[in-house]
């Protein structure tokens, strides 16, 4: 029964600088967390999305054709249903916040292509998102018409709370991050070693968590 | 988070056992596994080896700290340090739940490790809630919370966090009554502020 399965993983790529299939999962089970904590949508992991899941679908292809009394079977089985649960609970994660933050992500992605940033959103998420928007307003306009003014839309964007309180656990030695802590003054700077962990708000850390120097947990 | 995904988290934690059959190396996603050669320790991640001891498949040897003395140690640290001790493993908790929950047999003295873990578990617990009561009262809006594991956190939240949030709003809209900047925008922000996290 030993011969029964034999499963090569992709060849992801050549080059030896590319993430291998390991650091990859990491990258996700890190965007997890971050995309869970964070308060506002964060840049998007398509490609190493896209590449995991490729993983995925190779290996069900390939674990049809193995008889199912082979014990091996149920771990490999096992391994997939705990990445599929990765990456399905991280896109879920994402759309739920695209749902509730709408109008203010695009206005976001569009000041961002205006200055040639890198997008937020990938290409289907930003397509659902505009999809969402219209079919909002649609819903508005038909079912609302009767009552005015209930579509004046500056008062109507839902932002998230970017003070809201997060703990982080930071990777490397970092000085000097300034705590927002509400008062006007006196505004106290703390330094981090790596693997240090603390409780702050978002918004002081957020440019740093985006660089990829801190990450929530 | 739930505590069903702290455990999740806790569950990619290697750890040894001793396989009852032989088996070529696995070529899993996230790396190669194996060789199995039955009575000879080879690691696994926790999952996999709940999942042969559940199938009696392989007996887990339990990581070194999962230990009477150990522990005991750990716990009078615990008690005598104002602050926290480091643990000896980032999930604990979840660790000796599995392991003494489906390999008990392979454990000396599970029912006193698991009075001690829950010894350590109610004396960090009471730390928490000291501090958590000092931060609120201080209104101190950061906290180091180096050594707590992620279950531990998980238990402050959203509880902690929202608190403070409350308290960052009351201090900006008073901010912004004393005439210091942007008065209105930050109370019709944070009317339509949206907490993200659970």
């Amino acid at each position: 029964m030993d011969d029964t399965l034999e499963i090569d993983n992709l060849a992801v790529s050549e080059s030896e600088d590319e993430l291998s299939l390991e650091q990859m999962i990491e990258v996700i089970e890190e965007a997890w967390l971050n995309e869970k904590f964070a308060p506002e949508i964060l840049p998007h992991k398509t490609e190493i999305v896209e590449l995991l899941l490729g993983q995925i679908t190779h290996m069900e292809e390939q674990l049809q054709q193995v008889s199912s009394t082979d014990f091996k079977k149920g771990i490999h089985q096992m391994e997939l249903d705990r990445l599929k649960y990765l990456v399905t609970s991280y896109l879920r994660m994402r759309l739920e916040k695209i749902e509730t933050f709408f109008t203010l992500i695009l206005k976001q992605e569009q000041q961002r292509t205006e200055k040639n940033e890198e997008p937020y959103l990938n290409p289907n998420e930003f397509e659902f998102a505009q999809e969402y928007e219209q079919s909002i307003k649609d819903h508005f306009e038909s079912i609302m018409s009767f009552c005015p003014n209930v579509m004046d839309t500056e008062a109507q964007i839902i932002s998230p709370n970017v003070n809201s309180m997060i703990i982080l656990k930071s990777k490397k030695n970092i000085e000097g991050i300034t705590v927002d802590d509400g008062n006007a003054e006196n505004n106290d700077l703390i330094d981090l070693t790596s693997g240090s962990q603390i409780l702050i708000n978002y918004n002081s850390i957020a440019s740093l968590l985006k660089n990829g120097d801190v990450h929530l947990i | 988070m739930d505590p069903d995904e702290v455990e999740f988290w806790a569950e990619k934690t290697p750890i040894q056992i001793i396989p009852s059959f032989n088996s070529q190396t696995m070529f899993l996603i996230g790396g190669d596994i194996g060789p199995f050669r039955a009575s000879i320790p080879t690691r696994v991640p926790l999952w996999m080896a709940i999942h042969l001891k559940k199938q009696q498949q392989c007996k887990i040897i339990p990581p070194d700290w999962l230990d009477v003395e150990i522990l005991t140690n750990v716990k009078e640290q615990e008690k005598d340090n104002k602050s926290f001790v480091k643990m000896p493993s980032e999930h604990y908790m979840v660790e000796a739940k599995l392991i003494l929950g489906n390999a008990a047999d392979d454990i000396p003295r599970v029912d006193e490790i698991r009075t001690i873990i829950k010894d350590i578990w109610d004396i960090r617990m009471s730390k928490l809630r000291s501090s958590m009561d000092l931060m609120i009262k201080n209104s101190s809006m950061y906290a180091a919370v180096d050594n707590l594991t992620l279950m531990e956190m998980n238990s402050i939240r959203p509880i902690l966090p929202n608190a403070l949030d409350q308290i960052y709003r009351m201090k900006t809209i008073k901010r912004g009554l004393t005439g210091r900047t942007q008065g209105t925008s930050i109370l019709s922000h944070s009317k339509s502020t949206v907490s993200f996290n659970s």
